[in-house]
């Protein structure tokens, strides 16, 4: 991977990756203590929480730190979270090449995959989904937490709406886990250390990898 | 065997209790005692260790006189039941008396069906196990289902003087209740007969003296569109995108492991330009 040579280049910053890692723990273990609820199969998983009101235990625990994320990471790495945000809401021609060219990568054929920005479009994609589905499943969440709190339609169509969001979201998730260990293993250094090499950036983000170099041109030239 | 059905002819009541307290008694539920509300009725509503109430409605007559109207308020049974189809656990089902039933090796007390009940009538009881640890359990009417199995019958209609409370073949009973309603339209002109056909009838058939909101009862209760939505969309839809995500990553793992054997000689599998 770093035949070239080991130049790194800075990617993310500590509340960025805290962030991510808060949030993919919470959603593992509110994943883990809901299944046995979810279908009859994992009815075995209850014991492990100590029945079912230990499963319900973890369950509010998690879903606390499953709201976390955002404040950590508007406190911590406000010019991250900056970033992301104005990275998903730009959709140009080369974002939206990138999804039939990347199907047929993602099936081992040729392709060739237009230059992408700092998140690719296949990324900004996982970013909306996965913003919809938290917002449905915190908001339909509380409802069912505090139910004596809303009229008894509000907490019904809530079962529905968390149900419809976990579903897309474990759908997501593990699409993003796979594409992440399988097919571009160097963004792991990345969402970890903060760090990726500069061939992976070039590689997998062009565009952005492009706008580095830019600034160092112009630092060097300042 | 024939289907049987409760038959609660409202107007022949005197709100004696009588059916409250059989209740208690045979279920063995411990008392439940509640803050004076200014009413002559016991409880708000049925509750997880008060399976029927009798409710007592202050009503003003046509000529502006009073009457008291009863109901004897308990689980109805729906043929459709909302909080069978609500219970993530399967531990909500119909018997063959048509009785619906809480299976509480399997309940897990997660509450669905409490909030999902047309009626309001299923609530959470809460226990200590050994140790002293709380859980919690759905409970409510099960028309005597214990009863039934013995060829009894259930111990509120037994305990009625009144016969307001009947057991009998349905075909019976919704014949008897048509004859009293003819009877009582004339002292009660909303008189009316309460089977709602929205959720396909009820095991507990009213004969109510005024409409059904007068009561607290919904005027046409139906399967609601959340729990369609949710049971008959979203769940098998979550389950079977789950899958397929699934099965586009092993699709994926084989189609690029294939293409490997065929003369990949690339490590790593990195695989942009």
């Amino acid at each position: 991977m770093s035949k070239k040579n080991g130049r790194m280049v800075k990617r993310f910053n500590k509340g960025f990756i805290i962030s991510h890692w808060v949030n993919a723990l919470a959603f593992f273990v509110l994943y883990i203590s809901a299944l046995p609820m979810y279908t009859e199969f994992f009815d075995w998983l209850y014991p492990v929480f100590g029945g079912p009101a230990g499963a319900r235990l973890v369950h509010r625990i998690a879903a606390v730190c499953f709201m976390l994320p955002l404040p950590i990471m508007i406190f911590f790495d406000l010019k991250g979270f900056i970033n992301w945000m104005k990275n998903i809401f730009s959709w140009k021609k080369h974002d939206l090449k990138f999804f039939p060219e990347f199907a047929k990568e993602f099936f081992g054929r040729k392709a060739n995959v237009p230059k992408q920005d700092f998140f690719n479009a296949g990324e900004k994609a996982n970013s909306w989904l996965m913003i919809i589905t938290t917002i449905m499943l915190i908001g339909s969440g509380l409802i069912m937490w505090f139910p004596q709190k809303f009229s008894q339609t509000v907490v019904m169509w809530a079962y529905p709406i968390h149900n419809i969001g976990l579903g897309l979201a474990a759908a997501v998730v593990v699409g993003h886990i796979y594409m992440s260990v399988a097919l571009a293993k160097p963004s792991l250094q990345g969402i970890f250390k903060g760090e990726v090499s500069e061939e992976y950036a070039k590689d997998h983000h062009g565009r952005w990898y492009e706008e580095l170099k830019q600034e160092e041109k112009k630092k060097k030239h300042a | 065997m024939a289907d049987y059905i409760k038959f609660v002819d409202v107007t022949k009541c005197d709100g004696c209790r009588a059916c409250m307290v059989a209740c208690k008694n045979w279920n063995d539920l411990p008392t439940v005692t509640e803050e004076y509300s200014g009413s002559y009725q016991s409880h708000e509503k049925v509750n997880a260790h008060t399976w029927n109430v009798i409710t007592y409605n202050e009503h003003t007559t046509a000529n502006g006189g009073f009457e008291w109207l009863f109901r004897h308020q308990s689980c109805l049974h729906c043929v459709e039941a909302a909080c069978e189809k609500a219970c993530p656990e399967d531990a909500i089902s119909h018997t063959k008396f048509g009785s619906v039933v809480i299976d509480h090796d399997k309940c897990v007390g997660c509450g669905y069906c409490t909030t999902n009940c047309t009626f309001d009538v299923v609530e959470l009881a809460t226990y200590k196990d050994k140790n002293g640890k709380e859980y919690r359990k759905a409970q409510k009417c099960t028309l005597c289902t214990d009863r039934l199995e013995q060829g009894l019958q259930p111990a509120c209609v037994v305990a009625c003087h009144t016969d307001c409370l009947v057991y009998d073949e349905k075909e019976t009973v919704l014949a008897e209740a048509e004859k009293r309603l003819a009877k009582i339209k004339e002292r009660f002109p909303n008189a009316n007969i309460y089977n709602p056909q929205g959720i396909k009838g009820t095991t507990t058939v009213y004969l109510l003296a005024d409409k059904p909101s007068v009561y607290g009862l919904p005027e046409n209760p139906k399967v609601p569109l959340s729990q369609v939505v949710w049971k008959d969309y979203a769940q098998p839809l979550g389950k079977a995108m789950f899958g397929a995500t699934t099965m586009a990553v092993v699709g994926a793992v084989i189609a690029n492991a294939m293409k490997k054997d065929k003369g990949g000689h690339e490590e790593g599998g990195r695989d942009h330009e």
